[in-house]
């Protein structure tokens, strides 16, 4: 289990978690992230997995639930994007 | 050309013949259009000839009784679908509109909307069969002008939509789809901080992709319920995925079949044909194929949005930028879903910039919906913020490349969405402009040098390849991903490295729905980066297997095998005295040693690095016509490791290109009814071989370390910067602000007309 820094966009924070942007999560891995923040929010995770891609220290993934956490991460969760 | 010498690998950097290139350029290359069968229908579209009307009623009955029709399909033979959002924010799909966009229901809501459509024996039926469906409409008001869209007294597209992302939600109905926000710092502290602040305001046209290959597709529909499709496609799994939805079939019993494809640039990630074809064909019993003409192409597939934007940057003497903030309109088209959200995540990441704030309208109107384009969002923003900045550098005295470079994003600058830029590679593209000999050059009377940055996102997500070893060593590589940009001769590329054998005896092809793991679009420069991964893992499968197979032959452990040179090798003397066997000996002894060697791999690939291009171009501009001509232009790009360095420059030189359209001629021009005035490319006037001078493409090499070879996207960002750098030569060759594209010569003539410089 990492100690992990979980970030929400406005946008996102409004419709889902009542303004709260930043969480403390310990995790393992996103799955773990996932859970949690569905525990405090119950039906949030749908929405992360659906809607989001997931920055973790920068580097953008997709939101997948093998993505490991390392201790002291930033996670950001953002709309998920497409190009052409 | 640059000369990116391959350093450590022998396969991968190298630029072997393209293995598409005979079959096309011999005419042998199965197209959309190409699919014969026995007994094939002649498909039809009956489009409307307005722009906005209400469709009272469809009378079928006469055209249903002409010889030679043997189906005819309206909005009522598709199932409704439920009003629903579903899926990620930027390309949330909502059924309803989709199966709307694919046949008018309610409404049809711009001209060259689909209304219904006719299977018959052959075109000349199929047409008379369309000349007697009777449609009644009632003509509406129309709007076309993102602008005049959002004004409260316009004509509605639906009378029912409320503006999402808005808190309250509005109470009235509007054009605005949707309002998104993105911010970063404090927006006023940025701003009152700044010695020269710039605010301008910029239009942009819309823009097709103008794929040379017209949208195509055949459709069989059998009697136990399966559907088989041909068809030109950007992903033929959504293709899949997206009939399935709108016909409310199982996933599994539509099978499609990529064809080779003639560019999509973003326009062909989604549906338009192949759910009418298939209806058409469940309906006829035959198979039916349905081919846009060019005219189809312009008033039915989708552009990338038109836009109306603000743009105000502020920055310090020095030149340090200390606030940007931009707010950006864009046209939908007649549903939902423009590429606006990019436009504000996109718009300034080029740059450390503290306090940012963006805002996005997704705006309807009677065009024809939207549809991705290269980068799509980020080449409309950057026309405006890039155009900003250039004034300001010569408000401040720098050189244009110096002052991006002073602002440059770095790893670890915060960016509006939140999360800090894990990647570099943006000021190693301006420091590749600022040291071409080039960028010195002195230019002539009416010249002007003009400079730009873009920044793009690229993609990972699903992919899924397979390697089969033949019996003679030969190799069949195949993925998912259709080939849109050079991913076959990338995908062998990175074959050949992993397996150790040459890249000339893999034959690399695109797989159907059946033969291959689900596969995400060919889109987002995600391909050699994502599909690239799962080649890999698949390689290092048979490299696996391959050690085991020799380590039978040998009798000893797997452990004491290596893979070197693309042979089998003991692991050390102690392993024993074995003569290397070569990736052939152990393709001819499959049989013995446990039979045919093949493997996948499926990935869902994370760590895609963005991608940074900077551009120069040098223009003249003709006084007396307004003529524009491209003299140089050179192009830096971070392109990680180029795993087919030729493709990557086709790349960027299609890019620029097509940005070069975008800038100087290309638009959808509407007549008073609303219709399309120049449907074709005698009328849209795209850029042609005699337009241009040689695009000098530079690879600049910052390879993603999550990649085995270090690959980034390298397909769109090359599209971002062309706008607004020959909008900043324009004003520097004539001393005129463009703020309005395409800048074509009437415009820079009006622009020579108003009589004084306007920064």
């Amino acid at each position: 289990m990492a100690a992990a820094r979980v970030v929400f966009t406005a946008g996102f924070s409004r419709r889902y978690t009542g303004g709260v942007r930043e969480f403390e999560v310990d995790a393992k891995n996103l799955r773990g992230v996932i859970k949690e923040m569905d525990r405090l929010y119950p039906g949030l995770g749908e929405h992360l997995e659906e809607e989001t891609t997931v920055a973790i220290d920068g580097a953008i993934h997709e939101t997948a639930y093998f993505q490991p956490i390392r201790e002291g991460c930033e996670i950001f969760f953002i709309p998920k994007l497409e190009g052409g | 050309m640059n000369d990116v010498a391959p350093t450590r690998f022998k396969w991968v950097g190298t630029r072997p013949i393209r293995p598409d290139g005979v079959p096309k350029v011999t005419g042998r290359a199965m197209y959309g259009a190409d699919f014969a069968t026995a007994g094939t229908l002649y498909g039809k579209i009956i489009r409307s000839p307005h722009a906005h009307a209400r469709i009272r009623s469809i009378n079928t009955s006469k055209a249903e009784a002409l010889p030679g029709v043997k189906a005819i399909v309206t909005a009522k033979d598709f199932p409704d679908q439920k009003f629903e959002y579903q899926g990620p924010e930027r390309v949330q799909q909502n059924f309803w509109h989709m199966t709307r966009n694919v046949m008018a229901r309610e409404k049809a809501l711009y001209e060259g909307h689909a209304v219904a459509a006719v299977a018959a024996i052959n075109k000349s039926v199929a047409e008379e069969a369309a000349a007697l469906i009777d449609i009644d409409y009632e003509v509406l008001p129309h709007v076309i002008d993102v602008d005049e869209a959002m004004k409260p007294d316009a004509p509605l597209l639906f009378e029912d939509q409320i503006t999402r992302g808005v808190e309250p939600a509005p109470t009235k109905p509007s054009n605005v789809a949707k309002r998104v926000e993105f911010k970063i710092g404090d927006l006023d502290a940025g701003f009152a901080e700044a010695e020269i602040v710039v605010e301008k305001e910029f239009k942009t046209a819309a823009v097709h992709q103008a794929y040379i290959e017209p949208h195509a597709c055949a459709a069989r529909f059998d009697h136990d319920g399966k559907a088989d499709i041909w068809s030109s496609s950007q992903g033929h799994f959504v293709v899949r995925a997206l009939t399935a939805k709108l016909l409310e079939m199982p996933v599994g019993n539509v099978h499609v079949t990529p064809a080779e494809i003639g560019g999509g640039f973003g326009g062909k990630t989604i549906v338009y044909l192949e759910p009418v074809a298939t209806l058409l064909a469940k309906k006829s019993g035959r198979p039916v194929k349905i081919v846009m003409s060019r005219d189809e192409v312009f008033k039915a597939s989708g552009p990338t949005s038109g836009s109306s934007m603000r743009v105000k940057i502020g920055v310090k003497k020095d030149g340090a930028i200390t606030a940007a903030e931009g707010e950006f309109k864009f046209q939908a088209g007649a549903f939902p879903g423009s590429p606006v959200m990019n436009a504000c995540l996109c718009a300034f990441a080029p740059y450390n910039i503290p306090n940012q704030h963006t805002v996005g309208y997704d705006v309807v109107c009677n065009r024809p919906k939207s549809a991705a384009y290269r980068a799509p969002g980020s080449p409309i923003s950057a026309f405006a913020v890039e155009s900003v900045l250039d004034i300001l550098a010569k408000k401040v005295g720098m050189d244009p490349l110096q002052l991006r470079l002073k602002n440059a994003a770095r790893p670890g600058t915060p960016m509006i969405f939140g999360p800090k830029l894990a990647h570099g590679g943006y000021a190693e593209t301006l420091e590749a402009l600022v040291n071409h000999p080039a960028y010195k050059t002195p230019l002539g009377p009416n010249q002007g040098r003009g400079v730009a940055s873009g920044y793009w996102f690229n993609g990972g997500g699903e992919s899924s390849a397979s390697v089969q070893v033949n019996e003679d060593g030969t190799v069949i590589v195949a993925t998912g991903s259709p080939d849109i940009g050079g991913s076959r001769a990338s995908m062998a590329l990175m074959a050949a490295e992993t397996l150790g054998i040459d890249y000339h005896q893999i034959r690399s092809i695109v797989a159907d729905t059946s033969s291959v793991g689900y596969t995400h679009v060919t889109g987002g420069s995600r391909v050699t980066f994502a599909t690239g991964m799962a080649i890999v893992e698949a390689s290092k499968k048979v490299v696996d297997e391959l050690r085991a197979r020799a380590a039978m032959i040998w009798d000893v452990d797997v452990e004491g095998v290596i893979w070197e040179d693309g042979q089998a090798k003991p692991a050390s003397s102690n392993v024993g005295d074995f003569a290397p066997l070569s990736f052939k000996e152990l393709a001819a002894k499959k049989a013995l040693t446990g039979g045919p060697i093949t493997a996948a791999a499926s990935v869902n690939a994370g760590g895609m690095a963005p991608g940074f291009s900077t551009q120069f171009c040098d223009v003249e501009v003709d006084p007396e016509t307004g003529k524009v001509t491209i003299l140089r232009f050179v192009a830096a790009q971070d392109v990680g490791k180029a795993i087919h360095p030729s493709y990557v420059e086709g790349q960027i030189q299609g890019g620029v290109v097509q940005g070069i359209g975008w800038a100087l001629n290309e638009e959808y021009i509407y007549d008073k009814q609303g219709r399309l005035d120049n449907p074709g490319f005698l009328d849209y006037r795209v850029p042609v071989a005699s337009d241009m001078p040689m695009i000098e493409p530079i690879l600049v090499e910052v390879p993603n370390p999550a990649h085995p070879y270090g690959a980034k996207g390298v397909g769109e960002v090359n599209i971002v910067p062309p706008m607004a750098a020959i909008a900043n030569a324009i004003d520097s060759a004539i001393r005129r602000r463009l703020t309005e594209l395409p800048m074509s010569p009437p415009k820079i003539r009006a622009a020579l007309d108003m009589g004084q410089a306007d920064d």
